[in-house]
């Protein structure tokens, strides 16, 4: 027998003096007492424990200040500048000829003796604009009919035709015939990207659902009747938002090259985008001297798109719960 | 398995007649037509109606409609006796506007209008000015139906030779005949060859000295005959065409007479009256109307240069992206892991465009060749093209192989394998890699096949004479049966390379099987 044990009658009280009643509140029972687990502050918290993400940060935030209030500040407009001493001068012939150091000729002149630098931060501003709107349509649009070509089998069968013939289309012949057909305009393009653009996010998160949707948990959340928008909402969705958060991070700079490939060969925008300067610069390329034209607008499509592409990978990781151990 | 695969296979077909059918929806019909006179200096010289027929012609050529002019329709009633010369003659005179026509032409005229309106043609008469007046101003011109000339495209895809093609050869002529000793070579060296007599090819079948060395004629590939692109010339011949240099060696023709030219007689085809036509040239070398031969060529074809390229390419990357990713994921974290990582996120983050023109100026800076030459070829050019398409394909075996290998790592049986007492290169070697290894298989006979269809950017910028810009080549010319070619052509090989990658799947896992769906 166990020495610590006491025996209550030593005490010589009452029942009602040992005990008090204690009122079970039937509310109270169902908390649990865990520290607050906010979502985002997690992926925030994740987020910027890595170093790396906040430098990329600081250049995202550098980019979208150049690409679209600088433009504003100088007024971007092209313009033909008729002495031909001014036209394709490397930087430091361009400070010569305008007399002194300026962030606006740092990299020097063009065909036209225009600056270079502001047609690079012009060209930007829309090739970002170009990408963004694109994810977002084609995500939006991918997602949505992702999840119900995911959950559906019957639309299963009839989605997966679809794909397999116009997923044998080639997308430069879509884009193409949109681009002849409409004029090479901003707005075209984007419906020619996005036409068929979101049936591959839309396969991916097929795939995705798939994968989900037939693990133990979400068939022990049916079998207890759940509806399924609700897990849908609560069961599947949590698990999609780094796997989305990661598709994006893909798809936006991937909008930026496929602009530049579009505007290789010839079927690019009519705005001054990046694509176009690449494109127009490309004789240059071939000439010594000249070749700041065409690298300058390639490293700045190049940073851009690699910023964006860290940016959206670290955030894809850290929007993934099992990170935030 | 087979019955899978069989149905599989006519589902591809299906998909491919549907691809077909939109391409050509989105070709003819939603292209303005107008369009492809946008860069002709032919229609800018051209002004009032020869402009409106020139139009007509060219949307004839280019297969949008079909077109009958008056004329033609009056010399087709003569040629089937309905009509005397005098009489057409008469009645091809046509006034400046139809009040001005004379009686045998209101006629004829009539007739023509009623024959075209009821078999549901758009019959056209304009107004002559001073000078046209030589019928060309009255035609007739249908669209084509999208159906009609799907089920046309469809049908005539694959032509099989036979006696009663050429016309102009009398019946009792017509016949193949075979021969130990083919005509080429001088008749006593020993080559087989089956030739035709009424055939489209006067050699059907027959041997020589190039890769495959026999050769047949009996089965031609009509992909679409090209307008702009590679005049008259079909698609599937513009990418497998040889091209380069004249290569000139003693060649005897059928009439015995011996030149040192190009000429592969071999490749004769019929030509209905070409003998006559050709003169004394023609004449001194062929004895029938089989004249229309091709000239050898030192170089190779645009498809075998695109093939070339791209299948080296797709052999280092598999030898190099595969190991590269399981050390990566075998020292997670490690130096080679970040390189790794770096080099994957430049990959993918940049433009292709970037990257290779980065690849050519590193490559000229180091004293390689940066364009193709097919006047001097030398085997140091084919190397920065072959890299410029390898690297970006390295970098995407890496992240997978990387990524595969490392959600494998975590896995029950590898724990399982850990705790019986295996090493770790064994765990890596015999458990993780088989099963890391099945979702890059399925994607192998895709880079071989898509190796055919060569690369936009890499070719056009190392100036290779391949396959790869036939496409945008196509819609930047309007020519539409390129462009419905080439399409068929990926499809074709988009649907193959899916269902072989199934079958390579299924053969490296037994667990997946096509007998039964899924569990």
């Amino acid at each position: 027998m166990n020495e610590n044990v006491v025996d209550l009658s030593e005490f010589n009280l009452s029942d009602e003096d040992l005990f008090a009643h204690y009122d079970i509140s039937q509310i109270e029972t169902e908390k649990i007492t865990a520290p607050r687990y906010s979502y985002w502050k997690s992926v925030a918290r994740v987020f910027f424990k890595n170093k790396l993400n906040i430098i990329m940060l600081a250049l995202l935030a550098l980019i979208v200040v150049f690409a679209y209030l600088y433009p504003l500040i100088t007024q971007y407009e092209y313009v033909y500048n008729t002495d031909a001493a001014s036209h394709h001068l490397s930087p430091s012939d361009a400070f010569d000829y305008f007399g002194g150091f300026s962030l606006k000729w740092i990299f020097g002149t063009g065909a036209g003796g225009e600056s270079t630098f502001d047609a690079v931060w012009y060209g930007s501003s829309i090739s970002i604009s170009l990408a963004f709107v694109c994810a977002l349509i084609n995500l939006t649009i991918g997602v949505a009919i992702g999840a119900i070509w995911g959950f559906s089998k019957k639309v299963d069968v009839i989605m997966n035709e679809v794909y397999n013939i116009l997923g044998n289309i080639p997308y430069v012949l879509f884009i193409s015939v949109m681009v002849l057909v409409m004029s090479a305009s901003f707005w075209t393009m984007v419906f020619a990207l996005t036409v068929t653009g979101w049936l591959a996010i839309a396969y991916f998160i097929r795939t995705q659902v798939i994968i989900i949707r037939d693990r133990e948990y979400n068939l022990a959340s049916r079998c207890l009747g759940t509806n399924i928008f609700r897990i849908a909402q609560r069961n599947i969705l949590p698990f999609m938002t780094s796997v989305i958060v990661t598709l994006a991070a893909t798809e936006i700079p991937s909008y930026i090259s496929y602009e530049v490939f579009l505007s290789f060969i010839g079927m690019g925008l009519s705005d001054m985008s990046l694509g176009r300067l690449i494109e127009e610069a490309q004789a240059s390329m071939l000439t010594p001297g000249w070749q700041w034209e065409f690298w300058a607008p390639v490293a700045v499509a190049s940073i851009i798109t690699i910023v964006l592409y860290v940016v959206g990978q670290n955030l894809g990781d850290a929007s993934d719960p099992r990170t935030h151990m | 398995m087979g019955k899978y695969l069989v149905k599989r296979l006519i589902h591809g077909v299906i998909s491919i007649i549907v691809v077909i059918f939109i391409v050509m929806l989105l070709v003819y019909g939603l292209m303005d037509r107008q369009l492809i006179f946008a860069s002709d200096p032919n229609y800018t010289r051209l002004s009032g109606n020869s402009r409106t027929v020139y139009m007509y012609q060219q949307w004839e050529r280019y297969g949008y409609l079909d077109y009958v002019p008056y004329s033609d329709y009056l010399d087709n009633l003569v040629s089937d006796g309905e009509l005397d010369s005098a009489t057409r003659n008469e009645a091809a005179v046509l006034g400046r506007t139809p009040s001005g026509d004379s009686d045998t032409t209101q006629t004829y005229v009539a007739m023509f209008t009623d024959y075209y309106e009821s078999q549901g043609y758009d019959v056209t008469r304009l107004d002559a000015g001073r000078t046209a007046r030589d019928g060309s101003q009255l035609f007739a011109s249908k669209d084509y139906n999208i159906f009609n000339r799907l089920w046309t495209y469809i049908t005539s895809l694959i032509r099989i030779d036979n006696i009663h093609y050429a016309s102009g050869i009398p019946d009792d002529e017509r016949g193949l005949s075979f021969t130990w000793y083919d005509p080429v070579y001088g008749g006593d060296t020993f080559s087989p060859a089956i030739m035709g007599n009424g055939t489209h090819h006067k050699y059907l079948l027959y041997f020589d000295d190039q890769f495959p060395f026999i050769h047949q004629n009996i089965i031609t590939l009509r992909l679409g005959t090209s307008y702009s692109v590679n005049r008259n010339v079909d698609v599937w011949n513009t990418m497998t065409d040889e091209q380069g240099n004249i290569v000139s060696s003693s060649v005897i023709y059928p009439t015995g007479y011996t030149a040192n030219t190009a000429d592969d007689l071999h490749s004769a085809t019929y030509s209905a009256g070409s003998l006559a036509a050709g003169g004394e040239y023609t004449q001194m070398r062929f004895e029938d109307d089989y004249t229309v031969v091709t000239t050898n060529l030192d170089g190779m074809s645009r498809m075998a240069y695109s093939f070339i390229i791209g299948i080296i390419s797709v052999i280092v990357a598999y030898c190099l992206g595969i190991p590269l990713g399981i050390v990566m994921a075998r020292r997670k974290g490690g130096v080679i892991d970040k390189i790794g990582t770096v080099y994957i996120i430049f990959i993918m983050a940049v433009p292709s465009l970037a990257y290779i023109f980065m690849f050519q100026t590193i490559g000229g800076a180091i004293g390689l060749p940066t364009t193709f030459s097919l006047v001097n070829p030398t085997t140091l050019m084919w190397i920065l093209p072959i890299i410029s398409l390898a690297l970006p394909s390295i970098a995407n075996l890496m992240k997978w192989m990387r990524r595969y290998m490392i959600d494998q790592r975590n896995s029950d049986y590898v724990k399982f394998a850990r705790a019986g007492g295996l090493s770790e290169g064994e765990i890596s070697r015999k458990h993780i890699m088989k099963n890391a290894a099945i979702p890059l298989v399925h994607n192998i006979p895709a880079s071989v096949l898509g190796a055919l269809t060569g690369a936009i950017i890499t070719e056009s910028v190392y100036v290779v004479p391949g396959v790869g810009n036939l496409l945008t080549r196509a819609i930047t010319m309007y020519d539409n049966s390129v462009i419905i070619g080439v399409t068929l052509f990926y499809a074709v090989l988009s649907v193959v390379a899916i269902i072989l990658g199934d079958i390579l799947m299924a053969l490296m896992d037994p667990r997946i099987s096509f007998s039964s769906k899924g569990r």
